[in-house]
């Protein structure tokens, strides 16, 4: 019953959002087509390559079937997975249309109103193209690249053509495939030999660029002895009426570069979040993860390093917030496959008022990485009886000179700490959100001042009227 | 293939990790030794199970209000058999269950243990000791389920992995709705001793109740260097001090052994492999 | 003399963990009274119930006020809740201070200094006292951003008890063995900050096993706690006495 009644709603969504194109010809076509991929790649003006890679992804898509594990997807129909494709659907007519618990969001977090309207896909960007465009004068200079996938597609082939999709092959899993097929937009990053970015880029400021938001991919590449710090996404909700974001982010981390990619996700809550993150590292190479999940109705998301270079290495810090309605499913792996690479994972879930906060992970040694390090920590809060947490780390460890260590808590807010907070004066409500804060506050240092305000700004819109 | 599944964690994770579930041949799980245990009211029993030729057994206990078991679970089967074995148990009110676990034969074995902490203040204390060498594979599931109020659930389980023996040992702590103030400990220690080793672990931990307190550790990693090399100083040969370490590692569990003559018996099987590698 | 704390008959009772629904009376009725510009102190051996009379001052939901009476400046405080109290003016320094991850030692004293004064609190000024204090208290500054007690040393936890204190300035404040687990030197510095702290407006009530704390502090008033029971009340006398001849003297004095 749910699970038509949602379908109906896409479906009314779509036809109202294309009312210019002719119904009948998307009625009549069940599934994903060679016809529709076809078009896709016309409208985008691809090299002949890439429709090839496209309908080969297209192929590969037919042929797998959903995961057997994780939350459940039945929400999304496969059938009519075409409604979710269509590249100009998403975004809404109107302001009038954009919920009002979003609109509420926006003002609480203090968003100004033309970015507002910029957000949720109904006005024209905001001033901040004048300060991407300054950003990007002084990057040219260093002989950084940044730019749109599409831009980088015309204007850098050889390099999109070398690393596209060679770290998140399309057969990877279902989604994979469909980003294969159906990718637009998103961000590419270049960063020459011993260059270092110091101000971090942010995807912030290109958000609302054609096509962005839905199937889009991220590719950076930072060279040897290079580093850079990249921020994908913002605090704010992105308001989408389709509701599937089968993103694709791959990080080409090379010999001793250094590369932080931060994440704070806050999709409005009828989206299916279905991300694909992943980064080589190599010798001497540092990847760093921050993230942060607190949107979306259904997450699976869990960047993928593979360390391949000896002694590189992965920091993963995370915070997953599950809220009423959420199933977030989140987490990491790392396949250490060279000597002497290690591993951080660090992770906080909460989970209050029904929602589902899944922590997942995969540690991998090969045989290939003796002395491989690598310690997981990982600690759940749950904020009433009636959510739900669950913690599935798996350890794969091959040859006998790695050392790994794994941690995890679950539990609730100690009544010990509040009373001793309520001593000093502070009161009960307060206590529990300082204690929260508290708990997710080893992710906030972790991101630049204003992020992690925001993020504090987000968990105490979570908390407001749950507590006490 | 004539391959069944045995058993299947709780939740399942990715398949590429090989972890969702065991099989094992459908000609194993024919014959079986089959005990049904009820242990009333008020009363206390010590039970030793040990497994020695039979491929399957199937353990199923009820353990009444007030009422406590011992039980030490022997597997010691002959290194060239296969063999996979069943317990579930059943604890009531103020229940309390001791398990022992000694995973030691058989050419592939695999375990299932389920054990449902279902009446208030129940307890339950698992310790589990395997050891792997030559090309054995070893598969186990343990799961704990915490349903009454004020349940007490730990597990602990020492391992040892040698020569190219492969093992994957999945402990699950399941915190139900409703089991306020349930506390679940679980950890696993593993040395590893020989490079062709795989050594696959799956702590998982799920809660739908927020009045718990869970923690799981895992650690993986070579024989302590330093106790090594103290011991060493002290004039013991490489692999005398080995033994020693490894030794030391296993005794939480083997002490639990009373049997005098089980206990030595197991002590020396594990020595033996070891000089053998 | 205005009186500041004045309790009756206390009977106090914590539910019983091990027999269901049953609760286990600690404290059996005690009377107390703390006059501003007091200092007090509360003297008795292990588990006869000393904490528990602070937990219950403070109202710590566990303990529960079975009969008598709880007055701070004359208001009941039976019905208000462990930060009203605070906010009333009523300070604990807790026997085993709490680990909180995450809140800063600066974060967490200007929160709760902000919501005990109800004034906004402005930063600079605040900054600058909380070194002040803290360099009283010889605290490295660092320690103003790590987090609450994580880490901390036993003595450390008491200081930045007794840091609080300073800082929040209320109106009594409620050591509950502060000096214990603390180096001789260490004594001596919150010795000095109870001494500074003190003054005619406010009043103290010390628990402690060590009568090197109470050296240069003037004490009013002695009680002896038993079996949840005062047996015993004097002049500083009383600590000399005990600290000679220990709790044995008092057996029976019921
Ligand atoms: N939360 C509680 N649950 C059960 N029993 C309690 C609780 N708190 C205190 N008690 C019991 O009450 C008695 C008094 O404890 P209390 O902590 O007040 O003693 P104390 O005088 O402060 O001792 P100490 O000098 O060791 O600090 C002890 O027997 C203790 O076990
Ligand atoms: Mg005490």
């Amino acid at each position: 019953m749910a699970q038509e009644k949602t379908y109906i709603e896409d479906i009314e969504r779509t036809l109202y959002d294309i009312k210019n194109v002719d119904k009948s010809k998307y009625k009549s076509q069940s599934g994903l087509t060679e016809d529709i991929i076809r078009d896709i790649s016309a409208r985008k003006n691809d090299p002949e390559w890439m429709l090839e890679f496209r309908l080969k992804s297209l192929e590969v898509y037919n042929q797998l079937s959903l995961p057997n594990w994780g939350p459940d997807l039945s929400e999304l129909n496969m059938d009519e997975i075409v409604t979710y494709v269509q590249p100009d659907a998403k975004m809404t007519g109107s302001w009038d249309e954009v919920p009002e618990d979003i609109k509420d969001t926006f003002d609480r977090l203090g968003i100004p109103e033309a970015e507002q309207t910029s957000l949720a896909g109904v006005g024209a960007q905001y001033d901040s193209e004048v300060v991407y465009h300054s950003i990007q004068e002084d990057l040219v200079k260093q002989g950084v690249i940044y730019t749109d996938m599409e831009t980088a597609l015309h204007e850098h082939e050889e390099i999109v053509r070398d690393h596209f999709m060679k770290l998140v092959p399309p057969k990877d899993h279902k989604f994979a495939a469909l980003h294969g097929a159906v990718w637009s937009g998103g961000s590419f990053v270049y960063v020459p030999e011993g260059v270092h970015v110091e101000i971090p880029l942010q995807s912030y400021f290109r958000l609302n660029a054609a096509g962005a938001g839905q199937f889009e991919h991220t590719l950076i590449i930072v060279e040897k002895n290079a580093s850079l710090h990249f921020i994908e996404g913002c605090s704010a909700p992105k308001y989408n009426v389709t509701n599937l974001h089968a993103g694709c982010v791959e990080l080409f981390v090379n010999d001793g570069a250094r590369l932080r990619y931060s994440t704070i996700e806050n999709w409005s809550r009828n989206m299916m979040n279905l991300n694909t993150k992943r980064a080589v590292v190599g010798k001497d190479g540092v990847i760093e993860w921050v993230s942060g999940s607190f949107g979306s109705h259904v997450s699976m998301l869990y960047p993928c390093s593979v360390l391949k270079g000896e002694n590189a290495k992965c920091e993963f810090t995370g915070v997953t917030f599950a809220s009423k309605g959420q199933n977030l499913d989140t987490g990491a792996s790392v396949i250490h496959c060279a000597p002497h690479t290690s591993a951080n994972i660090s992770t906080r879930t909460i989970s209050k008022a029904g929602g589902k906060a899944t922590y997942r992970s995969a540690v991998k040694v090969t045989k290939n990485a003796p002395y491989a390090k690598c310690s997981v920590n990982c600690e759940s809060l749950m904020l009433d009886d009636i959510s739900r947490s669950d913690t599935l780390p798996t350890m794969d460890i091959e040859g006998d000179e790695a050392d790994i260590g794994h941690e995890a808590t679950i539990g609730r807010i100690s009544d010990e700490a509040i009373f001793y907070l309520m001593s000093r004066g502070i009161s009960e409500d307060e206590a529990r959100s300082m204690i929260v804060r508290g708990f997710v506050e080893p992710i906030a240092k972790e991101l630049p001042l204003e992020y992690a305000v925001e993020m504090n700004n987000l968990v105490n819109i979570e908390l407001e009227g749950t507590m006490g | 293939m004539n391959k069944e599944i045995f058993s299947e964690i709780p939740m399942r994770t990715w398949n590429w990790l090989g972890v969702n579930e065991a099989t094992v041949d459908k000609d194993l799980l024919v014959e079986s030794q089959k005990l049904d245990i009820d242990i009333e009211a008020d009363h206390h029993e010590k039970m030793v199970v040990e497994y020695r030729k039979e491929s399957y057994g199937i353990v199923n206990i009820s353990i009444g209000e007030n009422a406590s078991l011992k039980l030490t679970q022997l597997q010691l089967m002959p290194e060239e058999r296969n063999h996979a074995n069943e317990v579930n148990i059943v604890l009531e009110k103020k229940a309390r269950l001791q398990l022992v676990a000694v995973e030691t034969g058989a050419k592939s074995f695999a375990s299932k243990v389920n054990i449902i902490l279902k009446g208030d203040k129940s307890q339950a204390d698992v310790s589990v000791l395997y050891f792997g060498d030559g090309d054995r594979s070893l598969d186990m599931n343990y799961v704990l389920d915490f349903q009454g109020r004020k349940t007490v659930g730990n597990l602990e389980v020492y391992g040892g992995l040698m020569g190219e023996s492969q093992k994957i040992f999945r402990g699950t702590l399941d915190f139900k709705q409703g089991s306020k103030q349930a506390k679940g400990y679980e950890k696993e220690n593993v040395v590893v001793l020989s490079k062709g080793v795989r050594n696959r672990s799956v702590p998982i931990m799920l809660s739908g109740e927020d009045d718990v307190v869970g923690n799981h550790a895992v650690s993986s990693g070579k024989i302590n260097e330093d106790k090594l090399h103290y011991l060493m100083s002290r004039g013991l040969s490489p692999a005398e001090a080995r033994k020693l370490v490894l030794e030391a590692a296993f005794n939480p569990v083997l002490e639990l052994i009373e049997d005098e003559v089980l206990r030595q018996e197991i002590d020396s099987y594990i020595k033996e492999r070891l000089e053998n590698e | 003399m205005e009186k500041l704390l004045n309790i009756k008959n206390l009977q106090v009772t914590v539910a019983d963990n091990e027999a269901e629904d049953a609760s286990k009376e600690i404290l059996k009725g005690i009377d107390l009274q703390v006059n501003k510009g007091e200092i007090h102190v509360v003297l008795g051996p292990n588990g006869s119930g000393k904490s528990t009379l602070m937990n219950a001052i403070m109202g710590h939901p566990k303990y529960e006020i079975a009969g008598g009476s709880l007055e701070f400046e004359g208001e009941d405080l039976t019905e208000l809740k462990t930060f009203e109290r605070a906010r009333k003016g009523i300070f604990l320094s807790f026997q085993t201070p709490e680990e909180i991850p995450g809140i800063t030692v600066e974060n967490m004293i200007r929160t709760a200094k902000q919501a005990v004064t109800g004034e906004n609190i402005k930063v600079v000024k605040f900054r600058r006292e909380l070194k002040a204090a803290m360099k009283e208290l010889q605290m490295d500054e660092s320690y103003a951003q790590r987090y609450m007690n994580v880490g901390f040393s036993g003595g450390e936890k008491k200081r930045n008890e007794i840091l609080q204190m300073l800082m929040l300035q209320p109106k009594l404040a409620l050591l509950d063995e502060t000096d214990s687990g603390l180096d001789v030197d260490a004594i001596q510095i919150v010795s000095n900050g109870v001494k500074k702290f003190h003054n005619e407006d406010n009043a103290c009530l010390i628990i402690t096993h060590n009568t090197r704390i109470l050296k240069q502090l003037n004490v009013d008033k002695v009680h002896v706690l038993m079996q949840g029971k005062i047996v015993a009340e004097g002049g500083p006398e009383l600590i000399e006495k005990i600290d000679k001849e220990g709790f044995g003297f008092l057996q029976g004095a019921e």
